[in-house]
């Protein structure tokens, strides 16, 4: 079975090399037969990498350890769920897994152009092969996920303990679909670079591709910062790890890319700018990944550990030389009439608004590789962690917050100051009576004042565009008010739909002050039937369970949590040991409200379990954090909705015009 | 009446959900001296995990476990969170520091990203002035005025259109 795989991997590599010819001299001696067999070459290309796949997930199920992957990832007693969840969890099949993922997403562009963008699309399948090609080599020759082992082992090594989690069943998936799916748009950039097709068709061709590429790396975000407060046991979510940042900026820079294009489109601006920061975009995954694999900079995240950083950085290099090589070329055909008039427009806004998210997004970058630099140049090797990123990401964030409010309700071209003043004087008025609410309250972190006060102020923006639409219709179209509001977002999707994200955004923003700032810990060894106390929770160790699976051994707590002298919840957090791994970790028990989690952590245990050790955070407003990530996950769904009535209108009025083209063209003064 | 009521109850929904927010805040947040998190924070573990003190993830971990105890015990001694992230400084180095010192070179780590927004933001101010130069471009004083709301137009435009598709 093993050779199938081999096999399929190497066909793969063929039909990959193949379409990049077919379609290039498909294109070049205007032969559609040719563009058809390169299609057609794609699409072989998927399923062989989908026989490798499949492969591999056989012989993890199966727990066929003449496979070296299967030995080193799996065991016989590793339950199903993990068995399946492994082909990502080591470095051969995590790389096949991207492929996978890259190989789909090439297909399914190629099915979507088939008919369209004939100029363009058979660059951007060209380029979308070139870099299947970069990862199909790496599996075939340099890291090859079909190596046999002699002797066969009777028991694999098993995986690593922390990546036995629900949420690393699904974080990983996430954050590479997002990941991946970003090539797309990167693809058809590139293309329109190469074809000199520089009008708004690459951008309008692959704006689904871009909001579901943001989308999939937001909920991967949220998942890993899940699996962080669940798995690493210190009450905490976010550690800017290098891993993590890795996984930040690319979010960071399509969060720029998708607000950038809306001025492409209204006003034909800025085609630099774009090409370059869906570029960046793709870039900065790949960055990712070397940081992931390389080992250059550690970090807890770093589960693949191997040489192939020379071979990512390699092709990290390339891309940029080649994507900045093909900008420099076309500069002089990018340029665009601009049109400009004042600062206070909403044009002015979205590009600060790029210029923050860019900067937060060269903070990261810079703090997460100045410990290399400090090492070349000083000879020391120094940490940049928390400390250092939430100094200087803390105010970029906030102002981040203000334009947020501010860009989505001043119009293009130019708002008068009066204009400006009517707008936003309620919503202004909310944000600072919510700052004296919150001082009056006790409240002196400054840092707390601010975030809470720009976020009901973005929140009364965004209410009040809501209550302008609703109103607007229901005296125009005489419709009740829910009714209003419903109709409002569907026909109206991609604005309104943004701002649910924007409301997503705040939410998450005031669950990240409140955990931030106000989190309270206790870490106290108690005796069985003795108790504790943080904020207003009494906890009482009432003692310990053991019990033991073939796969691992659990001895659980049992906290009883009780709260002006009634009990509210049996808590029980536990320690386990996994077996084959001869790993301990942390099982932590959080009880969550929209107020607060209580989050215990069994720190340590005497022999008899008599005497316990549990550290205990109590951390304000965390529930929002999640809830944010939904609201955010739910507007990007509204976004992307196809609107059925506006589709259908356009065909109607545009006769036999596809109205799939119409479609990414954006609703005046919309988002 | 319609849309006083609805602004009412929007304006009032907001600013509940904000002013429960905040209660949550004081509810649950009681000041207390400096916790050993907030000092562990600003210290790397030396393990290999790459994380700080207060957030590295092995259980058993023989250096950030044991420091956590020390500096519990320091500050129940009074010691503040400076003081004890200086002793550790003399003792391990510049390495224990989970963030750049702000002397020499790494200065650097410091002011690059604010120098680079403020470098961007320079150019956008460039952009825009040739922008507004540039043939072509209409001058400021053509614009709606103050009398003509941009907003309500754009919002009319947007519901007529959807009425004509709607027939």
């Amino acid at each position: 079975m093993p050779d199938l795989g081999k096999l399929a991997l190497a066909i793969a590599l063929i039909l990959a090399v193949y379409s990049i010819f077919a379609n290039i001299y498909g294109t070049r001696r205007n032969s559609p037969d040719f563009i058809v067999s390169a299609r057609h070459a794609l699409w072989a290309m998927c399923a062989m990498v989908t026989i490798a796949v499949a492969n591999l997930w056989l012989g993890l199920l199966r727990s066929d350890f003449s496979m070296e992957y299967v030995a080193a990832y799996s065991s016989t007693t590793l339950p199903t769920a993990y068995k399946f969840t492994a082909l990502w969890g080591g470095q051969q099949g995590s790389l096949l897994f991207w492929t996978w993922l890259l190989s789909i997403f090439t297909s399914i562009a190629a099915f979507q152009n088939r008919r369209r963008n004939p100029e363009i699309a058979p660059y951007a399948l060209a380029v979308l092969a070139t870099i299947a090609i970069f990862f199909l080599g790496m599996l075939n020759f340099v890291t090859r996920p079909f190596d046999l082992i002699s002797p066969v082992p009777l028991q694999g090594t098993d995986l690593n303990p922390l990546l036995q989690n629900y949420w690393m069943a699904i974080h990983p998936p996430s954050l590479y679909t997002g990941y991946v799916s970003s090539t797309v748009p990167f693809a058809f950039g590139a293309a329109a670079l190469i074809t000199g097709k520089l009008d708004d068709s690459w951008i309008r061709s692959t704006r689904r591709w871009a909001i579901f590429s943001w989308f999939f790396l937001t909920l991967g975000n949220m998942f890993g910062a899940r699996w962080a407060y669940e798995v690493l046991g210190w009450g905490g979510y976010w550690a800017w790890d290098p891993v993590e940042n890795a996984a930040f900026m690319p979010w960071l820079v399509m969060t720029a890319y998708l607000h950038s294009v809306m001025i492409q489109e209204r006003k034909d601006m800025l085609k630099v700018w774009n090409l370059a920061l869906i570029g960046l975009a793709f870039a900065l995954t790949i960055f990712g990944t070397f940081i992931t694999r390389s080992g250059v900079i550690s970090s807890v995240h770093s589960f693949t550990q191997s040489g192939l950083g020379p071979y990512f950085l390699s092709f990290l290099i390339a891309v940029v030389l080649c994507y900045s090589a093909l900008l420099i070329w076309r500069a002089s055909d990018l340029r665009s009439p601009a049109e400009f008039e004042s600062y206070l427009s909403r044009e002015a806004a979205f590009l600060f608004n790029n210029l923050v998210l860019v900067g937060i997004a060269f903070a990261v970058f810079w703090g997460t590789i100045f410990p290399v630099l400090s090492e070349w140049v000083r000879g020391v090797k120094i940490t940049v962690g928390p400390p250092f990123f939430n100094s200087v990401n803390g105010p970029l964030a906030l102002a981040l917050i203000f334009l947020m409010g501010v860009g989505p309700l001043i119009a293009w071209r130019r708002t008068t100051p009066v204009r400006l003043a009517q707008v936003f004087a309620a919503p202004a008025i909310t944000g600072v009576a919510i700052g004296i609410l919150a001082a009056a309250m006790g409240l002196r972190e400054w840092y707390a004042l601010t975030g809470f006060s720009l976020a009901a102020f973005v929140l009364g923006t965004i209410i009040v565009e809501f209550r302008r639409g609703v109103v607007a219709r229901v005296q125009m179209v005489k419709e009740p008010p829910a009714k209003a509001l419903v109709n409002l977002v569907a026909k109206n999707n991609r604005r309104y739909g943004g701002y649910i994200i924007h409301i997503g955004v705040l939410v998450a923003f005031v669950g990240v002050v409140g955990s931030s700032f106000f989190r309270a810990e206790v870490k106290k060894s108690v005796a069985v039937g003795s108790s504790f106390t943080i904020g207003s929770f009494s906890l009482k160790y009432l003692g310990l369970d053991e019990s033991e699976t073939p796969h691992l051994e659990e001895a659980t707590a049992r906290i009883q949590v009780m709260r002006d002298g009634r009990e509210i919840t049996l808590m029980t957090p536990a320690k386990l040991f996994y077996k084959r791994q001869q790993q301990p970790a942390t099982k932590v028990a959080i009880r969550s409200t929209p107020f607060a989690d209580l989050y215990i952590v069994l720190a340590g245990l005497d022999e008899n379990g008599n005497r316990a050790t549990f550290e205990v955070f109590l951390t304000p407003l965390v529930f929002w954090l999640w809830a944010g990530g939904v609201l955010m996950a739910i507007g990007t769904v509204v976004v992307m909705w196809p609107n059925v009535r506006e589709r259908a209108a356009i065909s109607v009025a545009v006769g036999r015009r596809r109205a799939d083209d119409l479609l990414g063209e954006p609703a005046p003064g919309g988002q | 009446m319609i849309r006083r009521f609805i602004a009412r109850r929007s304006t009032a929904v907001g600013t509940l959900i904000l002013a429960i927010l905040v209660a949550a805040i004081s509810v649950t947040y009681a000041a207390t001296r400096v916790s050993v998190g907030e000092v562990s924070e600003g210290l790397t573990c030396q393990c290999g995990c790459g994380l700080t003190v207060a957030n590295c993830n092995h259980p058993t971990c023989s250096f950030s476990v044991p420091l956590r105890t020390e500096i519990e015990g320091m500050l129940d001694r009074g010691m503040s969170r400076d003081a004890i992230i200086g002793f550790y400084r003399n003792k391990f180095g510049e390495k224990i520091l989970s963030a750049p010192t702000t002397e020499g070179f790494n200065l650097l780590a410091w002011t690059m990203p604010f120098a680079a927004i403020v470098v961007g933001g320079g150019l956008i101010a460039i952009a825009f002035t040739r922008w507004r130069h540039a043939p072509g471009s209409k001058p400021a004083e053509s614009s709606p005025s103050d009398a003509v709301a941009p907003f309500d137009d754009e919002l009319r435009r947007r519901l007529e259109r959807e009425l004509k598709e709607q027939l």
